[in-house]
């Protein structure tokens, strides 16, 4: 049930992120919508919905890109898997729990893609890269960790609500 | 045995599984798959990304307003600049017209040898009609030399500095011009009025004058050489009880539109006081 609602939700995304943030970029960095939709996904206990969910929102964008496809999706499972490392010891813990699992996850993420660019284009400076590209998108990342993990609550708690003992 | 956790065995199985896309499709093989799945999503693209450009240009209209008022601003000042540059131009191409229209009268008369000026003024006083024109003795003007412009006779000059001079106009009324009407072959002279009008005074009963005719100068008296234009008639006042006829003449300069004038050098007028 949650699959066929966050299938198509992860499609609307990847087209904003494709067709929209471009023109709201941070130097040449932008949000990465479908990543916080994995990583909050996967901080409400779903992990095996939001890696599914990873795989196929992850094809989705490598479709509209120029990476192998295959290769988000591989760093969107990496970075759900990360980001729910510490799960229910301390992203729970914290209200802004969600900052932390995001900022793995965006690390994790960027690690992968990284590295696939620099062995399909061996000569990137990855300096700059890292100053222009994956620090201004972390930070974006980060402002709207927390208005996205709430939102992805609302939708958990929309399509699974509590069961109520009578 | 040892035993995975189902956590591990997943991401495992997802990762080996977007591996094998991976490799699949660097293989070539998902291409037509790619494809299938690409259609209806470029499809949406299509339709979304527009309008969500149209919401982010509105979002951000404030901005580009700024933009487009700083724009609006460096236009119009670049507007004033060409149309300055267009009235230079036009002043230009006006003044080459006049100014190939004044060789094309000097070539009617190649022996004459001419000064160009231009008109840098009128006469302070409304009574009198002189112009002051930007050329003196410095360039060869001296008191007395006539002076035209393509369409036939301004004037004389009646005061000569190094670098200016004044132009009496044939219709000042101090000034007479002995004239020749082309058919009828008779001569007189001509008399300004207060107004500007040009009459032909001194034409004999005999002539037959019709309107019309052109009037030129005559060379009698020697103060103007012969045969430049100075209007034409526009009508004729003829009483048996006077001695002469008179006609009104239209003259053939436009007064109103003078800007650059001959001065024919060459001529020097004859003078019947000593010492000039």
């Amino acid at each position: 049930m949650g699959l066929l609602v966050l299938i198509p939700v992860s499609a609307l995304l990847v087209i904003v992120q494709t067709a929209v943030l471009p023109f709201f970029e941070l130097l040449d960095g932008r949000a990465d919508l479908v990543l916080l939709l994995v990583v909050a996904w996967a901080l409400t206990g779903r992990l095996l919905q939001s890696m599914v969910l990873g795989l196929v929102a992850g094809m989705l964008l490598d479709l509209l890109s120029g990476v192998p496809l295959g290769v988000s999706a591989i760093a969107l499972i990496a970075a759900a898997n990360v980001a729910t490392l510490a799960q229910g010891r301390v992203w729970r813990a914290h209200q802004f729990a969600a900052l932390g699992a995001v900022l793995l996850a965006t690390t994790v993420y960027y690690a992968i893609l990284g590295l696939v660019v620099l062995l399909i284009h061996p000569g990137t400076d990855i300096s700059l890269a890292l100053a222009r590209i994956v620090l201004p998108a972390a930070l974006l990342n980060l402002l709207l960790a927390i208005p996205a993990a709430q939102l992805v609550g609302s939708l958990e708690r929309t399509l699974y609500p509590p069961k109520v003992a009578l | 045995m040892p035993r995975f956790s189902p956590r591990l065995l997943l991401t495992a199985s997802l990762l080996l599984l977007a591996l094998s896309v991976l490799i699949l499709s660097q293989a070539g093989y998902l291409r037509p798959a790619e494809g299938l799945v690409l259609r209806p999503l470029v499809a949406l693209q299509g339709v979304i990304g527009p309008r969500l450009a149209a919401l982010r240009d509105l979002a951000s209209s404030p901005g580009d307003v700024a933009t487009l008022r700083a724009r609006n601003v460096e236009l119009e000042a670049e507007v004033t600049r060409l149309q300055q540059e267009v009235i230079t131009l036009r002043e230009q191409a006006a003044e080459v017209d006049v100014l190939a229209a004044l060789l094309n009268f000097a070539r009617g008369a190649p022996q004459n040898r001419y000064v160009a000026a231009r008109v840098i003024g009128s006469d302070a006083s409304p009574f009198l009609r002189a112009l002051w024109i930007d050329a003196g003795t410095n360039a060869g003007v001296a008191r007395g030399m006539p002076v035209v412009n393509q369409s036939g006779l301004v004037g004389r000059i009646i005061e000569v500095y190094p670098t200016a001079s004044r132009v009496s106009l044939i219709t000042d009324p101090a000034e007479a011009v002995n004239v020749r009407l082309q058919d009828s072959r008779a001569d007189g002279v001509t008399s300004a009025q207060p107004n500007g009008e040009l009459r032909v005074d001194m034409i004999d009963q005999d002539a037959e004058v019709v309107p019309g005719e052109l009037v030129l100068t005559s060379g009698l008296g020697g103060n103007y050489p012969p045969q430049i234009p100075v209007g034409q008639v526009i009508s004729v006042r003829r009483r048996d009880f006077e001695v002469f006829q008179q006609a009104v003449v239209t003259p053939s300069v436009d007064f109103d539109d003078l800007e650059i004038l001959l001065i024919v050098a060459s001529f020097t007028p004859l003078t019947t006081q000593p010492g000039q």
